[in-house]
């Protein structure tokens, strides 16, 4: 499963076909949570996230099998311990040993006696189950209130996007890197084209929140230290999830209670799930304690238990204080922004097709997949411009520190991408007739208009068949050397302008652009009195349902 | 290991590796090559079908035997530039492409490179213009067509240039690396350069920010030609676009005009092109500002046109 993960991460990028496979999201759209919050934050069925009802049905039938067999966090978790293992034998520095599983040795050698070391601290960590109870009501209650934090505890949304963010543009760069030192010696030209095409990303886009993204995913790994799966006992809200509705599954290990004086597979299960007898809640099907039962006795067994489900780690104060918070966060947020009002950013671009605001935040399960799969790397994660629930969410970025970049005229793949819909899926001809913003000249740093230098490099990229950016004003003018140049002074049809950005990142004027791409509707900043007369718009209105935002 | 013993291995190779980086020379050393004596020959055919057409237009100058030799490494540089289709006239076509590099493969080349900087994503150039595939389809080692790296770009000395200094270039596309190179532009219209024919595709080789270019064009683009010195330009004008150039889009726009033009000198071939557009040879700037430089005759009176 982590090799069909990484598989679909890797193909999840421009291949040459204006249709992806498909399926390149199929982990977001089997992800419950994900499903579930932003079902309750846009009020609506999406359709989208059928394959979340399949893992639902087979989780009542079978308990947490998602976290143990499907979770490529989880997995990539079991894979970072095992790599662990020796180092810790040999430090036996950080924590535990019995933390990291070298507990099957000094079970061996001395009897299990609860006056282990790590007992204290697997005790300790055992008492944080409830945190990803809380977690989830809070994610959940939050939703209902329409303030979307799905993203930011979601297991796969947190791998994907540390992956999307950080880990590819760093794969790509450290490969490139070693091959222009290489520099087709020894042998390397030949591999090269094939480590380009199938091993790392086209392109190393430089993403904001990249750091951001690599530490949550660090600590998550480096909480290994502490326990193992530490996130997936004490923290993952979709485990939560899970195990809530596997509680009465019926595949269940036998038996139900540890033998004494062995319990060697109390100590060995991952999830630590064995306690005092076996907890549903947190049993993923990993079948170690089978593999591991020095006597064999240990099994999986279809049967419908007759004892009643331990009662969830939770308890009532924290169930309420979860409600509390989660109902708490999003009126927080909402009185932050009364204090400090948030701008309306003209330069928040949100990707082709994406109406209203509030709705796109609300479907957005911040999964990163559309900045996976931009081709030019024109989507970037939002840090703070549209508040403290955009953080993670996608908007275009024409021209930061890094990156000058635009987005492909009749590319849709953002929204082939998408496991939830917040960016719609279009076809070429739709996308065209959703423009994502306005471009605006300014003319006093523009060359042509500005400092008679000629230029019109905008209007040269712009890929509308007719051209949006069109010539004003042509004239010659003579140099220091006598030398006649001639200048084209451009402005921009309105009515033809889709705000792919093409020209505001080709646009030679350093710093910011002087051709700039504004949202719809944004307040227009006064320089187009100098233009042409109109004479109504030259495009047929859109049939299906525009943008909210419509035709400025 | 301590402390100090891995400090002090660590700053043994961090100098290592520090002294241990060529130091190369970035100035690509370019011989200065003699212009044949007499007229220069402007071979012009028409035809439908584009592979045969490239037969036909290189049989007056000699075949392509008379510009590869065996052995040679050649860069066939199309124009890849945009996300478009072959019919909508922003590429140059495929099969103009594909015959050019068999040619170039029979005439005995080492290696064949065929690559281009485009403006639009270079993944979906390549894919669209079908020219990826049209090259790929040969199936043969010695014929690469490949993205362009920023690593490939190395800076160059001008030292003639009128109006730039120093600009990146393509390594592969200087010698000593490319023994050969043939310039395959599209026949199109550009609103600032009134048309790009052979001397500006040299903008595909360039690295670096495109866009100081154009605040002098014309003369900055003869300059570019001053490094790369084309042994062969074809001129696909198998359909051309009139307006909206460079990018194009509208089929209205592409009118198919089924010629081809080869020469060895790009500034005569792109002075007989811009006739194509009813224009005399002295509507490009470049043209004249690279015919000023030198670098080949845009007065058709002292062109040898052959139309066979």
């Amino acid at each position: 499963m982590l090799v069909l993960f990484l598989w679909l991460f890797r193909r999840t990028e421009y291949t040459g076909a204006d249709q992806l496979a498909g399926g390149e999201n199929l982990f977001f759209r089997l992800d419950p949570l994900s499903a579930a919050a932003a079902m309750l934050a846009a009020r609506q069925f999406i359709a989208l996230f059928w394959p979340a009802l399949i893992v639902l049905a087979l989780t009542i039938v079978l308990g947490r099998f998602f976290c143990g067999w499907i979770c490529p966090l989880g997995t990539l978790l079991d894979y970072f311990h095992r790599l662990l293992r020796p180092i810790a034998r040999r430090t036996n520095r950080f924590c535990s040993t019995a933390a990291l599983g070298c507990e099957r040795e000094t079970a061996a050698s001395t009897m299990p006696t609860k006056a282990q070391p790590g007992a204290t601290v697997l005790q300790k960590a055992r008492r944080l189950h409830s945190a990803r109870y809380i977690l989830l009501i809070v994610v959940l209650l939050a939703a209902v209130f329409s303030f979307p934090l799905v993203g930011f505890v979601d297991p796969l949304a947190l791998l994907t996007r540390g992956m999307t963010l950080w880990g590819d543009p760093t794969l790509h760069r450290g490969v490139d890197a070693g091959l222009e030192w290489l520099d087709g010696r020894w042998g390397t030209e030949a591999v090269e084209p094939f480590v380009g095409k199938h091993l790392i990303p086209f392109r190393a886009t430089v993403f904001r929140l990249a750091g951001v993204s690599a530490a949550i995913l660090a600590a998550i790994f480096a909480l290994e230290l502490v326990a193992r799966r530490f996130w997936c006992r004490n923290c993952c809200p979709l485990g939560a999830m899970l195990g809530l509705l596997g509680r009465w599954s019926l595949v269940r290990r036998l038996p139900a209670e540890i033998c004494k004086p062995c319990g060697d597979c109390a100590e060995l299960c991952r999830m630590d799930a064995l306690g005092d007898g076996l907890s549903a809640e947190d049993c993923i099907l990993c079948m170690d304690c089978v593999d591991l039962c020095p006597k064999g006795i240990a099994k999986f067994v279809v049967k419908r238990s007759k004892r009643q489900p331990r009662p969830v780690d939770l308890s009532r104060r924290g169930a309420l204080a979860g409600m509390a918070v989660g109902a708490a966060i999003p009126g927080l947020a909402a009185a932050a922004q009364m204090i400090r009002p948030r701008k309306d950013d003209p330069y928040l671009l949100r990707p082709p097709g994406v109406g209203d605001e509030n709705t796109f935040l609300d479907l957005c399960v911040r999964c990163g997949e559309c900045m996976k799969v931009c081709p030019t790397g024109v989507l970037q994660p939002a840090v703070l411009e549209s508040g403290i629930e955009g953080i993670f969410s996608p908007r275009l970025m024409f021209r930061h520190v890094f990156e000058q970049t635009y987005c492909e005229y009749t590319c849709t793949l953002c929204g082939q991408v998408c496991p939830s819909g917040a960016i719609p899926r279009l076809t070429e001809a739709a996308k065209l007739r959703r423009p994502i913003g306005l471009a605006y000249f300014d003319h006093l740093r523009c060359l042509p208009w500005g400092e008679g230098t000629p230029c019109i490099r905008c209007e040269e990229m712009c890929p509308v068949p007719e051209k949006a950016i069109k010539i004003l004003n042509t004239f010659t003018i003579k140099d220091a050397d006598g030398f006649e140049l001639e200048i084209q002074q451009p402005y921009v049809d309105r009515y033809l302008c889709v705000g792919c950005g093409i020209c505001e990142s080709n646009c030679p004027v350093e710093g910011p652009s002087a051709i700039r791409v504004q949202r719809l509707g944004s307040p227009n900043p006064g320089t187009e009195v100098m233009l042409k007369p109109r004479d109504g718009p030259k495009i047929q209105p859109d049939s299906t349902p525009a943008s909210p935002s419509g035709r400025p | 290991m301590d402390r100090r013993e891995f400090i002090e291995q660590v700053a043994a190779w961090s100098a290592g590796t520090c002294l241990a980086v060529p130091l190369f020379d970035v100035r690509a050393v370019l011989a200065a090559e003699e212009r044949p004596k007499g007229k220069p020959l402007v071979v012009v055919v028409k035809g439908k079908d584009y592979e045969a057409l490239v037969d036909k237009v290189l049989k007056p100058l000699g075949g392509m035997a008379a510009f590869v030799n065996q052995g040679d490494r050649v860069v066939v540089k199309p124009n890849i530039g945009f996300d478009r289709r072959p019919e909508q006239a922003a590429t140059t076509h495929p099969d103009v492409v594909k015959a050019v590099v068999r040619q170039c493969l029979d005439a005995g080349a080492r290696r064949v490179l065929v690559f281009d900087r485009p403006v639009n994503d270079a993944r979906r150039s390549y894919a669209r213009s079908g020219i990826k595939e049209a090259v790929e389809s040969i199936d043969d080692s010695r014929v690469r067509c490949e993205y362009v790296k920023n690593r490939d770009f190395v800076p160059v000395k001008i030292a003639d240039g009128k109006s730039l200094d120093e600009f990146d270039f393509h390594r592969d596309a200087l010698p000593p690396e490319c023994d050969c190179y043939i310039n395959v532009p599209v026949a199109k219209h550009h609103c600032q350069a009134k048309l790009t024919l052979g001397l500006k595709n040299v903008m595909g080789v360039i690295g670096g920010n495109r866009g100081l270019i154009h605040r002098d064009l014309p003369r900055r683009i003869a300059d570019l030609n001053l490094v790369i010195r084309p042994k062969l330009t074809i001129i696909d004008a198998t359909r051309i676009l009139l307006r909206h150039g460079p990018t194009g889009g509208k089929l209205e726009d592409v009118k198919v005009l089924d010629t081809l033009i080869a020469s060895a000198d790009t500034v005569a071939a792109d002075a007989y092109a811009t006739t194509l557009f009813g224009e005399k040879p002295d509507y490009l700037g470049s043209t004249v500002a690279a015919a000023k430089l030198g670098l080949g005759e845009m007065d058709l009176s002292k062109v040898k046109i052959i139309t066979p």
